[in-house]
């Protein structure tokens, strides 16, 4: 488990609390404190089960991508994941999960990312690992990608119960 | 997470997975999906106590079914819960593999 790995826990006490903060080292390791980490956060905000399996598993996706892929298992890089609630365009209030980064540049919403992938005629053809960015599409409410200086900003939006 | 086999009437193993397919889920059944998926003919994978699938978890589940399948053998998925059938359908495994949520139609589908 990463060394720099420190938890930000919310102060109920004061309003507006403020936003949590997780910091993990790119390791495939430290990703088993995110979870324990948003399962709280969720029964705070009390989160529906799908939907807590939703941020479940967008979070894994999204960090998990980064760690293989944008960082190449590189294991002395960081990632800061960041919780907040916002009100969405609609009016409803979101749990809203801020993922950065320092890897090279990398739009998952590019159309060549987000176009449709013509289904595996067979198990042979498919490809276990190469289902993030799909599954993130399907099972978050709201996706935002922003281009940092030195990095990448992905932003995943969850609905709060009204 | 935790991981059990038995053996079938009809030559069928059925293995049953119990608790999170996260990352550390799949690392922790891996070795033995893989070693179950070596030998076994017919293959009912349960995953009536799945809580949760990711797509490390999916791994686990593809790779030992796509080693049953090369040596002409059958795999079926058993009862997900409503959030894992969505993964496995968006991940466009129910199209590889059949879900069954009726033991009787699952244990039909391997014959």
């Amino acid at each position: 488990m990463g060394q720099a790995a420190t938890m930000h826990a919310m102060n109920p006490s004061i309003d507006p609390p403020p936003p949590p903060l997780l910091t993990l080292q790119s390791q495939i390791e430290d990703l088993a404190l995110v979870w324990p980490w948003a399962e709280a956060l969720a029964a705070r905000y009390a989160v529906p089960p799908d939907t807590q399996f939703a941020i479940h598993l967008c979070l894994e996706e999204a960090l998990s991508n980064i760690v293989r892929h944008g960082y190449r298992n590189q294991s002395n890089q960081s990632i800061a994941v960041a919780c907040t609630v916002e009100r969405a365009p609609s009016g409803v209030a979101e749990l809203v999960f801020t993922i950065d980064d320092h890897a090279p540049h990398f739009d998952p919403l590019t159309p060549s990312q987000v176009a449709p992938a013509p289904a595996p005629a067979t198990l042979a053809e498919l490809e276990p690992g190469g289902q993030g960015i799909r599954l993130i599409r399907k099972f978050a409410s709201r996706i935002h990608y922003q281009q940092l200086p030195n990095g990448n900003r992905l932003t995943l939006a969850f609905p709060l119960p009204s | 997470m935790q991981i059990s086999s038995e053996e079938m009437a009809g030559g069928i193993t059925r293995v049953a997975l119990d608790g999170r397919m996260d990352i550390a889920g799949a690392a922790a059944v891996d070795l033995k999906m893989n070693l179950i998926a070596g030998t076994a003919a017919k293959l009912l994978i349960d995953l009536q106590k799945v809580e949760f699938l990711g797509s490390m978890g999916l791994r686990s589940i593809v790779l030992p079914a796509r080693a049953v399948k090369s040596r002409g053998g059958k795999v079926v998925l058993f009862a997900p819960n409503e959030m894992v059938e969505s993964v496995l359908k968006t991940a466009g495994i129910d199209t590889l593999i059949p879900i069954h949520h009726n033991l009787d139609a699952a244990v039909a589908a391997l014959q």
